[in-house]
Formats: structure tokens, sequence, C-alpha cells
């Protein structure tokens, strides 16, 4: 009985054995939140949700971005992405009159997190 | 010995013998293959033309000859090596005053000392890139601070500089491996016994005439063993060269291990690499028994049989 | 008031020595941590919008899984390899044999040569018996080291020889004598060794650097070096790299601290 804590409670059970759990909750949450799922509004400078927009998914590989999917924002200005594998994305909009946004970079945690951009696409003509 | 052990020996002696012998064998193969069979294969390379495509060719003291008459590189860098190893006693000194000051009542110590050795255990090739970065030009620490405190007005470009680019690895050396010289000189100053202090004290000795006629003495294999390890360090400083300057600019920072590598496997001269290799150990084994002599007596030696 | 003037000035210079030695380090973390432009002047002190993706980046950039494989690998080789070789040969230096002189001064004159010294032939050698680019190659010329057969020589010379004799009598096999007698007596020679191992594989580079011929076989500080090759000094993710590959080493340390700085100054102190 006084043995067995004893042992469990070195720092060489304790350090390797947190870290080994912080990993194993990470991998989990990781597995869990990695469907690639992108998602986001495109708006006008006004303010107002921009339908029928094209937006542009770029992925980065090591120095150059490449074009990897597009979509088209619905009525309500919001766009989705799916099967995105990478884990450093660009974004950019171009509304239908050609008015364009800027490329907003999305960092990710790890690659394929799902995520929400923060702050909507504005395209300015 | 005494005879019951030498009768006790004379009667096993076959299996202990053989059992000796199992247990030495991969020890021993291992240090045969990598260091007794290098030196002699070194030594015979040195004296022929060989490449790994060409047999071998005895061509005598050829590759000594251009190396000594012909070669400024390996000159260069033989003063390079040697500029390293003036460096130690400097780093040692500064140890020495860390020590001093770590081997005190002060409650914080322990922390001093694991802060001041933290740098030691790390990867060279970490601490070389680390120290890129404080050297930098315009991201670095160093420029930053000197610029802000008015001493200089342009950047300096530290390792991109002749005269600096020498001092500023040995300083980056000098970083990395004064935790263990003071870790070594801290063991020393332990080691001596208390009562000399008392016995100082006592008879009123001031206290520089005690820091050298008490410690400095009672710490002579320290700083020997010190000397040693930035004399073996000077010959075996690859990594911290070649991450931050390979050498360069030109040949500024050229160490005699790194010209050795370069001719080795950039060049695959292997039998010319082999000969700076003889005058790089002659030159390490003749220092070593001159800091030997210096210690006084075998301070080094490692284990009293 | 002596005695409490004197600590102030003590601590005034050990602060800043400490300050000098922990600076780098702030300094690449910092960098590590943030956007900042490398190419701006002046740098910023504190860290400006922290954030983890220069980590991220280096995760996916670089096979930075594979290095760690390959270098845990190739330091478990190392550290096994050391730990039983030499209480082996240690075990057989401890008993009497003829050519124990010998074999003793042979250790000690290779304790001269400094592996590093003789890179070309222990090359050639490797590429002989067909090494290269092989964890086994890579790991070879560590898995036995001359200082360590030595402190565990005085280690089990330290064990009272009846106690052995006794283990003898019970009919104990040799190896059973050291695993369950010896070593167990001998545990800080034994912290001690796997401490150098460790050390000493896990930032070996030049041996590496020469060895390995694929990517797939590089070790940490190889892919570090290669990292800043392509990178030079200009992003965050290199800094991130760093940082990674010296986080463990700098836990390990302070985990083991005093074993470590004793294996330390005994490794050196006997070599």
């Amino acid at each position: 009985m006084s043995r067995a804590p004893r042992w469990l409670l070195s720092r060489w059970v304790v350090v390797p054995g947190t870290l080994l759990l912080l990993v194993l909750g990470w991998n989990i949450h990781v597995a869990a939140n990695a469907t690639g799922v992108v998602r986001g509004r495109v708006v006008d400078s006004a303010g107002q949700p921009v339908a029928g927009a094209t937006v542009l998914l770029f992925e980065r590989s090591f120095v150059v971005n490449t074009e990897k999917q597009r979509t088209t924002s619905d009525p309500r200005g919001r766009f989705r992405f799916e099967g995105n594998a990478s884990h450093a994305v660009q974004l950019q909009a171009e509304a239908p009159d050609g008015a364009r946004s800027d490329r907003v970079t999305l960092r990710l945690l790890f690659r394929a997190q799902d995520a929400d951009l923060p702050s909507p696409l504005v395209v300015e003509p | 010995m005494s005879a019951a052990a030498a009768g006790w020996w004379g009667r096993k002696r076959t299996r202990q013998g053989l059992l000796v012998f199992c247990f030495l064998l991969p020890s021993l193969a291992i240090f045969l293959l990598y260091r007794v069979i290098p030196l002699g294969w070194n030594a015979v390379l040195s004296f022929q033309s060989w490449s790994p495509m060409r047999p071998a060719q005895w061509v005598g003291f050829e590759h000594y000859e251009e190396m000594l008459f012909y070669d400024d590189i390996f000159w260069v860098a033989l003063w390079n090596t040697l500029v390293w190893i003036a460096a130690a006693p400097v780093a040692i000194v500064l140890a020495l005053g860390i020590a001093l000051l770590v081997n005190s009542d002060l409650k914080a110590a322990p922390v001093y000392r694991t802060i001041v050795f933290l740098s030691y255990p790390l990867m060279t090739v970490a601490v070389g890139i680390i120290w890129r970065w404080m050297y930098d030009e315009r991201g670095g620490f160093i420029n930053w601070a000197l610029r802000s405190a008015g001493l200089i007005d342009r950047p300096l470009g530290f390792l991109q500089s002749f005269d600096l680019a020498m001092a500023s690895v040995i300083l980056t050396d000098i970083w990395q491996v004064i935790g263990f010289y003071m870790i070594i000189l801290l063991t020393g100053l332990q080691q001596i016994p208390q009562h000399l202090y008392e016995a100082a004290r006592v008879d009123g000795v001031p206290r520089h005439a005690v820091f050298l006629h008490v410690t400095l003495p009672m710490l002579r294999p320290s700083l020997f063993l010190c000397a040693v390890i930035g004399l073996l360090n000077s010959f075996t400083s690859f990594d911290l060269v070649y991450v931050m300057t390979n050498g360069g600019p030109g040949h500024a920072t050229e160490l005699l291990i790194t010209y050795i590598y370069k001719l080795g496997f950039g060049q695959t001269k292997f039998d010319y690499a082999a000969a700076v290799t003889v005058v790089q150990f002659l030159l390490l084994l003749v220092l070593t028994f001159a800091a030997n002599r210096l210690a006084g007596g075998n301070a080094g030696a490692v284990e009293k049989e | 008031m002596m005695r409490r003037r004197i600590p102030w000035v003590r601590h005034a210079v050990l602060l800043v020595v400490s300050a000098i030695m922990l600076l780098p380090f702030y300094w690449v973390l910092k960098t590590a941590i943030t956007n900042e432009n490398i190419y701006t002047y002046p740098p910023r002190l504190l860290p400006l919008d922290p954030h983890p993706y220069n980590f991220v980046d280096v995760w996916y950039l670089i096979p930075f899984p594979r290095y760690l494989l390959n270098s845990i690998i190739v330091s478990v080789l190392a550290v096994v390899g050391n730990v039983v070789l030499n209480a082996m040969a240690a075990y057989a230096l401890t008993q009497n044999f003829r050519a124990k002189k010998l074999v003793v001064l042979l250790l000690l004159s290779c304790m001269l040569i400094p592996f590093q010294a003789t890179i070309i032939p222990a090359y050639l050698i490797t590429a002989r018996i067909g090494l290269l680019n092989s964890y086994l190659g890579l790991a070879l010329p560590l898995l036995s080291t001359i200082i360590c057969i030595f402190i565990y020589k005085s280690a089990f010379e330290a064990v009272p020889r009846s106690l052995v004799e006794a283990a003898r009598m019970d009919g104990l096999s040799e190896w059973r004598i050291i695993a369950h007698v010896l070593l167990p007596l001998s545990r800080p020679a034994i912290a001690t060794n796997v401490i150098l191992a460790f050390i000493w594989s896990w930032n070996s580079f030049m041996w590496p650097l020469i060895v390995t011929r694929d990517a797939d076989m590089q070790t940490l500080p190889l892919g570090l070096a290669r990292f800043l090759s392509y990178m030079e000094d200009t992003t965050g993710a290199l800094y991130a790299f760093v940082c990674l590959v010296l986080a463990p080493g700098i836990l390990v340390f302070l985990m083991a601290q005093s074993a470590f700085i004793r294996g330390l100054t005994q490794g050196a102190t006997k070599g």
C-alpha cells in the first residue's frame, strides 16, 4: 500500500505520465475536430452580405500558395469549404461585380482543423 | 595477491579467463574499431595517395610537404585552433570567479548554479543557431543593445566580419562551456578541507593571501582538468563552427577539425585530410603532456591501480 | 554590518551572470512565438501577439516526428549499449587475469584519442562493414565509453567482496551477480552512465552528419542544421524548431539535475 504510491509519485513517473496524457488528450481532440471544414462570410464595404461571391482557398506549401478549392457564397454571404487538408490556408473572395477582398491568412493548430473565419472577408471595388 | 586468492584463481582459470574475455570483448572491439584501428589507418593513409576509386600508392611525405609548405589554409586553421585553445584560460578564470561567488552560504546558490550550468548539456547545434540570432544584424539582441547604448551607429555583422567572426564564435563557446568549468571548480572548492581556512583565519592571514596560498594550490587538479577539457574541446568543437559560420568568412573561423571535414567529405581528399589529422593529433598529445607537466605530475591520471 | 552588505554585491554579480546565461534562450523563445518581421529594426523586447503557429509550421513543414524518432532510437541504443557493455567490461576488470594491466593501459591510452580526431578512417571503416546510413552505424561508436567503464569499476570495487563471494557460494551465475548484487548497489554509476550516454548521443552531430545519407535517417541536430540551410535566419519557424529540440534536454536536465551534474563531473574527473 505504501510502496505503490511512492513509486507512482516519483517525478520520473509523474512528468512523463502527464506529458503522455496531454499528448493523448491532444490527439483525441485532433481526431475529433479534423474534418477540414472552413466556414466564413463575405461582406461588402458597407457590411452587407454578398451573395454569389467566388471564394478561393489557397494552401501554403513551403513558400508558395497554390489554389486548392473554390466555392460560392450563399444569399446570406456565407461559404463553406470541406476537405481542407492544410494547416495554413489563405482565403480570398471575389464578388460577382468584380470587387475583391484581401487575401486573409488563416492559420490552424493542426491539419484539417475545423475553423470559422473570425472576421468576414470584405470585398472592395 | 594472497595465496588463497591465487589458488582460487588457479582452479577456475579457464572458466574465469573465458568469462573475462567474453565480457571485455564487445567493449574492446568497439574501441579497437573506432579508436585504435582508425589511428593506425589514419597514419598509413597520410603517407599514401588514395581515394575511394583508386588503388593506394605510397607517396612518402608528399602530403606533409604540401600541407606545411604550400597550404595556407592549413596554417590559418592551425592558428585558429591555437587561438581557440588560448581562449580556454579566459573562460576558466571567469568560471573560477563565478564558482567562488556560488560557493558560499548564499541561499540562492543552487539556483544560480543551475542557471549557469543550463547551457552546457544542450545541443551545440541549437546553441549555434541561438547565437546566430543573437548576433544578427537586425533582429539580434547584441546589435540592438550596442546601438541603443550608442556604442555603435551601424549594425555590426559579427559573423560576417573577418575581424569579429572568430571572437564571436569563441564567445559563444565560452557561454556554453563556462557552466561546466564552474561545476568542476565548485567540486574542487568543496573538497578543500575547511580546517585549512580555519587555520588561516586563526593566524590572521589576509583573504587574498588565503586565496593565493590555500585555494589556488588546492584547486590545481581541477584547474588542470578544465585546461584539458578546454584543449579537447578546441579539437572537437566542430558543431558550433559548422552551424555558425562554416569556417567563414573566407577561412577566418576555420579550425583544424572543420578543415579536415571539408577536405575529406567536401573534396574527397581523404589521404590529405588524414595527414592533417596526424598533425592535429600530435599537437593534442604535446599540449596534453605540457598541461600535465604544468599541473605538476599526474593530476589527470584516471584511476590508480 | 559587513555580513549583511556582502551578499548584495554577490547577488548583483550573479544576477548579471544569470541574465547573460538566460537571455539567449529568451530571445529565441520570443522570436519563436511572434510574427515579428525579422527584417525590421529595432526588434521588440517583449513578444507582441504571441501565437503558437510557428510550432505548427515546424511540425508539418519538416519531418519533425521522424527526426525525433531517429534521435530516440539512436539514444536508446547508445544508453542500453553503454549500461550493459560497460558493466560487463568493468566486471571483467574487477577480476584478476593475466593481461589486466595491458587492457587497462590500452583503455587509458584510448581515452587520449578523441573520437572526432580520427573521423576519416572511422568513416571508411563504417563504410567497409556496411553500416553507413543505419541506426547501428550511428550508435556503434557510442556504444561503450571508457570513462564509464572506470566509473563502474570503482563502484563495483566499493561493493564488499564478501557479498560477491557469498553470492558466488550460493551458486549464482556471473550474470546474476552483476544484475542482482553489483548493479543495484551501483545506482549512482548507472545514473552517471545513462546521463552521459544520453547527452553524447542526443547531441552528437558530426558523426551522424558523416554517416547518414537519407533524410529519413537524420537525427534532430542534422534536421536542425538542414532546416537552417533552407531557411537561413529568416523565419520564426527555425526558432520554434530550436525550442522544440531544446525542450526535452532542458526538461531532463531540470528533473535529474543533481545526478546530471554529478555524472558530468564524475565523467570529467575520471577522464
